[in-house]
């Protein structure tokens, strides 16, 4: 009976066995039910499918990986020396660490994972034309920008000519679409793709007036655009375009108009910023645009007075005033809704299976921390979380001050901190090195208080710990496969439901950035039905766990409720005839009335599930007679539920 | 405490708010610890504590999580309100200002977790009777107004520190059974795990729908 539950100690051994034995009851009772039963439920399953998978992987190379820290680290951190585990995989910078499973509207706009599901949602809402005005005005924007300081170092370069040719070499991409295309390239559909490279674009400063200011302007330009591997078509082929450009006009012209052919580029250029403007005008802002943005009257002169400007130069900047107000449409009345949509959810089953959880995903986000602090809690290992998450709050709300702080109230804070976690005679020590200690001491005591930045060696030190001992046993754990589970069948409702994520009987107004849940479905009736559906594909696993003996009777495997007769019938006092007997397997019984029949079903639900729980009844009951077979002094059995 | 693995079927996730220096920290610990905690410093950012206890024969664990009361912290504690099952309001019982307050708690809390959360009002230091600034009517309207449950509780005796955190799991375990919380997503501040030997439960949510059933 204990091979199939899981015991508090000794982790290691139990770990990959339970969670095999929660896979197994896939493959064998396949078998026994029908073959098409196991592809419905692997089929309504969907995602847990992936979800299992992601698992198993993690599984693997967990068990492999944790004997080997098990070896190197006592499983009490507590006890023993607070071993400092060296740089964790995210360089621990608390200001950037967020979950990627909790997102702000800037976040979702930016990211190039969320971005779809969200345009589905909006999509739905008939409402996309808002963020693809956005997304197009944010990378016309850079890309103008881009084009302009090309525009201006170009006419540097009229002024202090020397060596072209020389500084600029040969490019190595042999890249030289036409003019023509380049534009077309840009705002040609992949807005969304092109946007996070050129945003990197963005923050470029162009470099003083240099002989090699032009190629090096160029060149950091294309190694900031390449940073996103993925080939992006658009916006490489403006870059290098540039460079082989150049380099061609100048040998051409070296005879003496290397200017002239400066001066066509930088039009070109020019042009080509005007028609992305008058592109984008056009499809979003002008009145009889089809999908017009909602923006008043004002704000479409102002755009047209930036567009048509008076030295001919077009505004990179003509937007961005539409664009915050869409931006703050989008924020105040979509996007809590899409946080509590499917869509939503199934973005963070796709970060949760994609193979690369980290650990921010899981502390920054409420819903995966309530799982990961169970896990931890039956790890023993409490204390390092609570720090973690103690230390990072303080830290946290005092560099939201900007240094207007109490220092005094913020040196008592960080004593509390101090006395509980690291002091020779913590309530809760977590064996922090002397090093550790002294440092923290001098922080605390500092002249003015404690900076916001005071217990970073600590929490750096607790952050790596976690993320290298606790993880990984986390994401191959039964609980976060439970949490998976409970993400994928709110998908699951919800899609049953027909993506109803309206519930205007819930009123919740949030300040919402933060993941949610999915919404409950409008009707509870409808709910219980869907869920009993995704109930039973979760017991499969579930139950295979646990066994009881308890519940189930073997004895009534072999029991013979109508042996005792032994006589084939009576007559009733009507005169007919009852049988005794049991009736031969092939006779089917009266069916009766469609309508009685179909009150039955109702009643007792589909039939192939009936079956199929007779069937795990059924299975488990030999189970449990075989486990008795082993066990002679077994508990007297109680009736069973049958 | 010591626990059994897969000794609950359920975890239910709590949390404390207030003003300072109400008593959270020591309802908490006096629920986890059975201990009074006479000078306990207060409460950094957040803590959690869990224990187990019995609801209608079904073992439930409470992960229950104490915020710190004061306002510099508030922003950061608004984070941990969601996905909370069950909220204890508490104020003080001894101190008006602390009663005067709850309008905002109360609003932090409806507009961050979700509308099925259990919120109960706990007017705490019933034991200082002399110094009672707030009367129990009075309190017992105000939850009573905002559709809360309503105790007073003392943490340094002990008195009704369980009831509290029990009152609001019934009622949260009510919710399960009639169908109002949905167990399966995840944001409900409720783990449903496959329940230990109970006498031929396999896994309780499915009862309801079981017993209808004509076999």
């Amino acid at each position: 009976m204990s091979f199939f539950r899981r015991k508090a100690k000794g982790k290691e051994p139990e770990r990959p066995a339970d969670a095999k034995a929660s896979k197994a009851p896939v493959s064998p009772h396949s078998p026994s039910l029908s073959g098409r039963n196991h592809h419905a439920i692997l089929e309504a399953a969907g995602p847990s499918h992936v979800a299992i998978s992601a698992i198993s992987a993690n599984m693997d190379s967990f068990a492999r990986g944790r004997t080997a820290i098990l070896k190197k680290q006592p499983s009490h951190m507590e006890a023993a020396h607070f071993g400092d585990l060296g740089r964790s995989s995210v360089n621990y910078q608390i200001q950037e660490t967020r979950s990627r499973l909790s997102k702000t509207v800037d976040q979702i706009l930016r990211d190039n994972v969320a971005l779809p599901y969200f345009i589905q949602f909006m999509e739905t809402r008939s409402a996309e034309h808002l963020v693809r005005f956005w997304l197009e005005a944010e990378s016309f924007r850079s890309t103008s920008w881009s084009r302009v300081r090309a525009h201006s170092l170009n006419s540097v370069k009229h002024s202090t000519l020397a060596e072209p040719a020389a500084a600029l070499g040969s490019p190595d991409s042999p890249d030289s679409p036409n003019h023509s295309s380049r534009p077309l390239n840009l705002d040609e559909g992949d807005e969304e793709d092109a946007f996070s490279s050129r945003t990197s674009s963005r923050p470029h400063t162009p470099s003083p007036q240099d002989t090699n200011s032009h190629s090096g302007a160029l060149m950091s330009h294309r190694d900031s655009v390449s940073f996103d591997g993925t080939a992006q078509p658009g916006t490489l082929q403006l870059q290098p375009a540039l460079r082989s450009e150049t380099p061609t006009r100048q040998t051409s012209s070296r005879t003496g108009t290397p200017v002239k052919g400066l001066r066509e580029l930088s039009d070109k250029l020019m042009k080509s910023i005007e028609r992305d403007a008058v592109n984008i005008f056009t499809k979003y802002i002008s009145p009889d645009a089809a999908r017009p943005i909602p923006i008043t009257e004002q704000i479409r002169n102002d755009i047209v007075a930036k567009i048509c400007g008076e030295d001919g130069q077009v505004d990179p900047n003509c937007f961005v005033i539409a664009q915050s107000v869409v931006f703050s449409i989008i924020d105040q009345q979509h996007f809590t809704e899409f946080l509590r949509s499917h869509y939503f959810c199934k973005y963070q089953i796709e970060v949760l299976t994609s193979g690369s959880v980290f650990l921010a995903d899981i502390l920054f986000c409420e819903s995966a921390l309530f799982y990961f602090s169970e896990y931890m809690e039956k790890e023993d290992a409490m204390n390092v979380l609570q720090f973690w998450l103690a230390a990072e709050n303080f830290q946290d709300q005092l560099a939201a001050k900007k240094g207007q702080y109490d220092g005094q109230e913020a040196q008592n804070d960080a004593m509390i901190l101090y006395d509980k976690y690291f002091s020779l005679q913590a309530t809760n020590p977590l064996g922090f090195g002397d090093s550790v200690r002294m440092e923290i001491e001098s922080n605390i005591c500092r002249e003015g208080g404690p900076l916001p930045d005071c217990f970073n060696t600590p929490l750096r030190q607790a952050w790596t710990t976690m993320e290298k001992v606790y993880m990984p046993g986390f994401l191959s754990s039964n609980l976060y496969y439970k949490y998976l589970s409970d993400l994928i069948n709110s998908v699951r409702v919800d899609e049953f439901i027909g993506g109803n994520a309206n519930t205007p009987n819930q009123g919740w107004t949030q300040e919402g950035e933060r993941n949610s849940s999915v919404t409950e479905g409008s009707h509870v009736q409808l709910q219980q039905g869907t869920k009993k559906a995704a109930i039973k594909i979760l017991k499969n696993f579930d139950e295979a766990i646990t066994v009881d003996i308890a519940s189930l009777d073997p004895e009534s495997l072999y029991q013979r409720p109508y042996a005792g007769r032994m006589t084939f019938g009576k007559v009733n006092e009507l005169g007919q005839f009852i049988r005794e007997a049991e009736p031969e397997p092939d006779v089917k019984k009266s069916k009766g009335s469609m309508f009685s029949l179909a009150m039955k079903k109702w009643v007792q639900g589909n039939s192939d599930e009936a079956q199929e729980e007779m069937a795990w009844k059924i299975a488990k009951m030999i189970v449990n007679d075989v486990m008795q077979q082993g066990h002679h002094g077994s508990p007297e059995v109680k009736a069973t539920k049958l | 405490m010591a626990t059994a693995p897969y000794n609950y079927s359920y975890i239910f996730k709590y949390i404390i708010i207030g003003d300072m220096g109400v008593g959270k920290s020591c309802l908490l610990h006096q629920f986890t610890e059975k201990k009074f905690m006479a000078d306990c410093p207060h409460t950094i950012g957040v803590e959690f504590g869990t224990r187990i206890m019995e609801v209608s024969g079904q073992k439930i664990k409470l992960q229950i999580w104490d915020t710190a009361g004061q306002e510099r912290f508030r922003a950061v504690t608004r984070s941990y309100y969601r996905g909370a099952a069950g909220a204890l309001m508490v104020y003080d019982i001894t101190r008006r200002s602390t009663y005067n307050h709850l309008g905002s708690w109360l609003t932090d809390a409806r507009n961050l977790t979700n509308p099925n959360t259990v919120i109960i009002l706990i007017g705490n230091k019933a034991d200082l009777e002399a110094q009672r600034d707030v009367t129990y009517e009075e309190a017992k309207q105000f939850a009573e107004e905002n559709g809360l449950l309503f105790l007073e509780a003392s943490a340094k005796t002990g008195e009704n520190v369980e009831d509290a955190f029990l009152e609001a799991a019934k009622k949260i375990y009510q919710n399960i059974q009639d169908g109002s919380l949905d167990l399966n997503a995840a944001e409900s501040g409720v783990q449903h795990k496959p329940s230990a030997p109970q006498g031929g439960r396999l896994t309780s949510e499915t009862q309801p729908q079981r017993e209808g059933c004509g076999c």
